[in-house]
């Protein structure tokens, strides 16, 4: 299996650099398109995206993403929000915040 | 199951009874699954938490290096660098399982890899831009850690609220309901048994 990620230009070149070759470049597909494809795709095992970007989908994506294990998503930078979800998460199942 | 709905006949109360001791059964594995569940839980509770820090650091630490690589020998220098990476990392995924929660296992392999096997010209670049391609390399590594430990905890927090809602259901519930309608018919065959009993003494009254 492979990562994939989605992002403007700056943020998937470093990920270039590291070899990764699943792209979705979103200065030349757009974002919605880029993050149905890439959870479409069987052969991608993770998914890795900026938090920013997370932030402006449309919610049925949004909760697509969290949800989605296959990929699984994993979101950096965005001032320290990454594990909001995970943390809602806790909040919910076990009913204290214990991501403190 | 509501009360109006029962029959009240002795099958139906000892079908009721099974019924009770069956979702009582039931009721403490669920318990004893959700306390299990939680324990695995805080387990690597610990170690996400250290993991999403690492992983927020080693990308501060990425995006420098890759700003300064950009800086220096220009971004379509190190996008061309970029572009001509030939080692494409993969992930192995492998299921193991959790008291019945299967989590992923993941390996990764071809991340780190050395400066000659990179595949862009060691003549042509300079050391930014192995310094960002070795840092973005530390950064995937830490990804695949982090996604295998997030996975493993959505599952883990999913199956722990699913169990929480059945074991709550039959706590509050099922069990209740069961116990309201043995009740209802057991009352219901008392009443039975003294009006049949009122009825003889009333025939054996008249025939005497």
């Amino acid at each position: 299996m492979e990562l994939s990620v989605i992002g403007n230009s700056d943020f998937v070149t470093g990920f270039r650099l590291a070899g990764i070759r699943k792209i979705y470049d979103t200065e030349s597909i757009e974002l919605d398109e880029a993050v149905r494809s890439a959870l479409e795709d069987d052969s991608v095992g993770i998914l890795i995206m900026h938090n920013d970007d997370v932030n402006i989908l449309p919610e049925s994506l949004k909760r697509a993403l969290n949800d989605s294990v296959q990929p699984t998503v994993v979101t950096l930078g965005g001032g320290g929000d990454s594990s909001s979800n995970l943390r809602e998460k806790i909040k919910q199942a076990v009913g204290v915040d214990l991501w403190k | 199951m509501a009360v109006k709905d029962v029959k009240p006949t002795r099958s139906e109360l000892q079908a009721l009874q099974k019924r009770i001791k069956l979702s009582k059964n039931g009721h403490k594995l669920l318990k004893m699954k959700r306390d299990g569940l939680i324990m695995e839980f805080f387990k690597i509770l610990d170690k996400a938490r250290n993991v999403r820090e690492e992983l927020d650091k080693a990308y501060e630490d990425a995006v420098l290096a890759s700003n300064l690589a950009s800086a220096v020998e220009g971004s379509i220098a190190l996008k061309s660098a970029s572009f001509s990476v030939n080692v494409v990392p993969s992930i192995e995924l492998k299921n193991t399982n959790i008291m019945g929660v299967v989590v992923p296992e993941i390996r990764g392999s071809d991340v780190h890899k050395q400066l000659h096997t990179r595949g862009y010209g060691v003549v042509g670049t300079n050391a930014y831009i192995d310094e960002a391609a070795d840092t973005y390399e530390i950064l995937v590594e830490k990804i695949i850690v982090a996604a295998e430990l997030e996975t493993t905890m959505k599952r883990l927090l999913d199956d722990i609220e699913k169990t929480k809602r059945r074991v709550n259901a039959l706590e509050f519930k099922v069990i209740p309901e069961l116990e309201e309608s043995v009740s209802f018919i057991k009352l219901r065959l008392e009443e039975m048994e003294r009006e049949s009993l009122s009825s003889l003494k009333k025939i054996k009254g008249k025939s005497a």
